[in-house]
């Protein structure tokens, strides 16, 4: 059996090549997630042997704890409010830069930088001042006629910290959009400009509805990140999601549950259930996106 | 299906990432947050003697030794390990430190690994998590073998107790007080505050800081004053068993909380908000001249002292009672993990750092008032007279204090955080002491009742 032979050598040289995909993957991801599954029904506090609890951890979450509630609240805040306008940002953004300019190669680099760096703990740190009392956002109010706000003292003002963090770095969604209308044949536009659409009509009848699917991945990809924001949240709160619980991102609540209260179940349960969340949610958007997102080699 | 994967590999990232992340963020200032702040003098120098060499035992060893603390610390800390590794040259000792925040987050993984460093600086609120959870070698045996107490009292070393098992040696000694700048109090009319000043005088002269242009002080951070307060009372904030709060009456949480609510609404002490953009203590207020004073404990005088750079001065806490309520407290320990394999070793170096004198003269007040007699008097002649304040202030309280109470239960870590987010939002206007004394009881009995 010759071929056989060659046929299987053929397999495991394949195997052979992806293990170091193969064995990461189920080292530091398969591993760690069965474990976090097994963990969640357990009482884990790092130092004893976890004991099985059942269900007690998503009692306690759904039952027995406000602070979650809370959390929940503002991280749903942040991603339903912060995703839509990071993403017309991008939007804006993008159609700005798709127009020919001898610079825009440079805008689009200039526009890219905030999201290279834009989720590092420098620029959280940034952020914060900025946003102090004196600092430049109120020293910009003040100019303009408008009181200062205390940005740290208003759990709904300080939400707005993060949000606008995130609609700053904007860079990676713009990229894309950018990628999806230059694949916009210009034929259209012209057909379109011959028949008497005005640059309006243009955008609604031609662009969007060709630019759906670019935004169905968009609107994925952000919402999901949004979901697991963390480290703006984490600096700009000083790790406590302050004020009044303002700032508390699911995440934020997830790690202090982990590594500040020590309790490893509960935190795993959180993580499941936010798995969930987002799951759901991903399901929703594509359930719906039949209505809405239209494929251009789709023929129907 | 795929991004369900990526998805939960990255909640799971930002987990382990975060821990690393928050390196660059830390250092909340000293007074905020870490339970006996830091920073004192590091001068450097002074390591004379200790030429003899007791090694006998030829086969070298290397010791983790992990602490917490700001830069001063650090830096002296590593001169003293130097210092012992002169003198035992077969020990090498490998330095672990980090701020107080990033520290405990650094070691329960360690813990959870079995791999907890030999020589572990401890704190009382977690002295139960660890030790009581078989974290941690009990030190008894080493105890007049290995750690020599001739010239350390029993009460000083009984700090580290929990039952009958010692899980953590006393490295230094604590109390609380009110340390101020007596220029910024003379505006507000008086020169300093009574031997024998009351919450009421307190209340009274807080309340003219803010037509003065200045605030009184920064708070007082609630596990530890409202600790006090209650001890005045004759009662606790935990009970015996760590199962529940120790307090029945919460007209005594009203009573505390409730005038240090109003103060910060009247604008006599600065709002949770102000606070919270203090991003050290180079920015702290008293240090900018806007703030009489601070409620802390005396291991942070120097620190404090050095960085607002001119004279500052210390009050005793507001009475009735006081004697009473106010305890000398461990400021920390050294403890040693049970999962280390050289614990005679690590012990050896508890006891040249509880009872060497040059080695003292390095570590001077930082880590508290040193536990053996004999070191403060050797040490005492060289200090700065700073240093000579907080050495005399905890020899005073020495004879007017009460035993403090046994070491923080399980979820103690909670109960802090709780504090503060109840506190908070009391200051923001948010909840009523009434409200607030009520919520705080059923929340914190609930993350309590978790240790029946």
């Amino acid at each position: 059996m010759p071929m056989r032979f060659a046929a299987w050598k053929n397999q495991l040289t394949g195997y052979a090549f992806i293990s170091p995909f193969l064995l990461g993957f189920l080292i530091f991801t398969a591993f760690p997630i069965a474990a976090s599954l097994y963990l969640s029904f357990t009482d884990y506090d790092l130092f004893t042997t976890p004991s099985w609890v059942g269900f007690e951890q998503y009692e306690r979450m759904f039952t027995g704890d406000p602070k979650f509630w809370r959390s929940l609240r503002v991280t749903f805040l942040y991603v339903f409010v912060g995703v839509p306008l990071r993403l017309t940002f991008a939007l804006l953004i993008a159609l700005l830069l798709n127009r020919a300019s001898r610079a825009v190669g440079l805008y689009r680099t200039v526009y890219y930088l905030p999201s290279i760096i834009g989720g590092s703990v420098a620029v959280s740190i940034m952020w914060r001042n900025l946003y102090g009392d004196e600092g430049i956002i109120n020293l910009a109010l003040n100019l303009i006629g408008l009181e200062s706000v205390r940005w740290f003292a208003d759990p709904a003002a300080a939400l707005w910290m993060l949000i606008t963090l995130s609609v700053w770095q904007f860079g990676s969604s713009m990229l894309i959009f950018l990628a999806g209308l230059k694949n916009i044949p210009p034929s259209l536009y012209e057909a379109a400009s011959v028949d008497g659409a005005n640059p309006l009509q243009r955008f609604f009848r031609i662009t969007m509805p060709l630019l759906t699917p670019v935004i169905l991945f968009n609107t994925i990809m952000q919402t999901i990140a949004a979901f697991m924001t963390f480290i703006p949240a984490y600096i700009i709160s000083k790790g406590e999601g302050g004020p009044l619980d303002g700032t508390l991102l699911y995440s934020l609540y997830l790690f202090r549950q982990a590594f500040v209260f020590y309790d490893m179940g509960y935190a795993s349960a959180m993580a499941w259930i936010l798995l969930l969340i987002v799951a759901l949610l991903t399901a929703l958007v594509f359930a719906t996106s039949k209505y809405w997102v239209f494929y251009e080699t789709k023929e129907d | 299906m795929l991004l369900l994967t990526v998805l939960l590999t990255l909640a799971l990232a930002a987990c382990g990432g975060g821990g690393g992340n928050d390196g660059g963020s830390g250092g909340n200032g000293g007074n905020a947050q870490s339970s006996e702040g830091g920073s004192s003098g590091n001068a450097p120098g002074n390591s004379a003697g200790s030429s003899d060499s007791g090694a006998k035992d030829p086969e070298p060893v290397t010791l983790r030794m992990a602490w917490w603390g700001s830069q001063p610390r650090h830096d002296y800390t590593l001169q003293v390990i130097e210092m012992y590794q002169q003198k035992y040259p077969h020990v090498k000792i490998e330095p672990e430190y980090a701020n107080f925040d990033d520290y405990w987050k650094k070691l329960a993984p360690q813990a959870a690994a079995n791999d907890l460093p030999d020589i572990i600086q401890m704190d009382i609120s977690y002295l139960s998590q660890y030790g009581g959870k078989g974290q941690l070698e009990d030190l008894t045996p080493y105890l007049g073998t290995i750690i020599n107490t001739d010239h350390i009292s029993e009460n000083a070393i009984s700090g580290g107790k929990l039952g009958d098992q010692l899980y953590g040696f006393n490295i230094g000694v604590n109390t609380i007080q009110f340390q101020y700048d007596p220029e910024l109090l003379k505006k507000l009319g008086i020169e300093k505050p009574d031997e024998n000043w009351t919450w009421d005088d307190y209340y009274a002269l807080a309340g003219k800081a803010k037509e003065a242009g200045l605030y009184f002080d920064s708070g007082f951070r609630p596990e530890v004053f409202f600790g006090y307060y209650l001890r005045t009372k004759g009662q606790h904030l935990y009970s015996p068993d760590g199962t529940s709060l120790g307090y029945d009456d919460d007209q005594l949480f009203i009573d505390f909380f409730a005038p240090l609510a109003k103060l910060v609404a009247d604008g006599d002490t600065p709002t949770p908000d102000v606070k919270a953009q203090i991003k050290g203590l180079e920015d702290d207020l008293l240090v900018k001249g806007q703030q009489v004073g601070v409620w802390q404990w005396t291991n942070q005088f120097v620190g404090l002292q050095q960085v607002a750079n001119r004279p500052l001065e210390m009050a005793h806490m507001p009475g009735p009672n006081r004697e009473q309520g106010l305890y000398l407290k461990p400021s920390m320990y050294f403890s040693i993990s049970k999962n280390s394999k050289h614990k005679e070793e690590a012990a050896k170096f508890i006891d040249f750092w509880v009872n060497d004198i040059e080695a003292n003269k390095l570590i001077k007040g930082d880590r508290g008032v040193p536990v053996n007699s004999q070191v403060i008097e050797a040490v005492k002649p060289t200090l700065d007279p700073a240093l000579i304040k907080v050495f005399d202030y905890v020899a005073w309280a020495q004879e007017n204090s009460s035993p403090m109470d046994p070491p923080d239960p399980n979820g103690a870590a909670e109960i802090i955080a709780l504090f503060k987010e109840i506190t908070e939002a009391m200051d923001f206007g948010k909840l009523s002491p009434e409200d607030a004394a009520k919520r705080f009881r059923e929340e914190a009995n609930a993350i309590l009742a978790r240790n029946k």
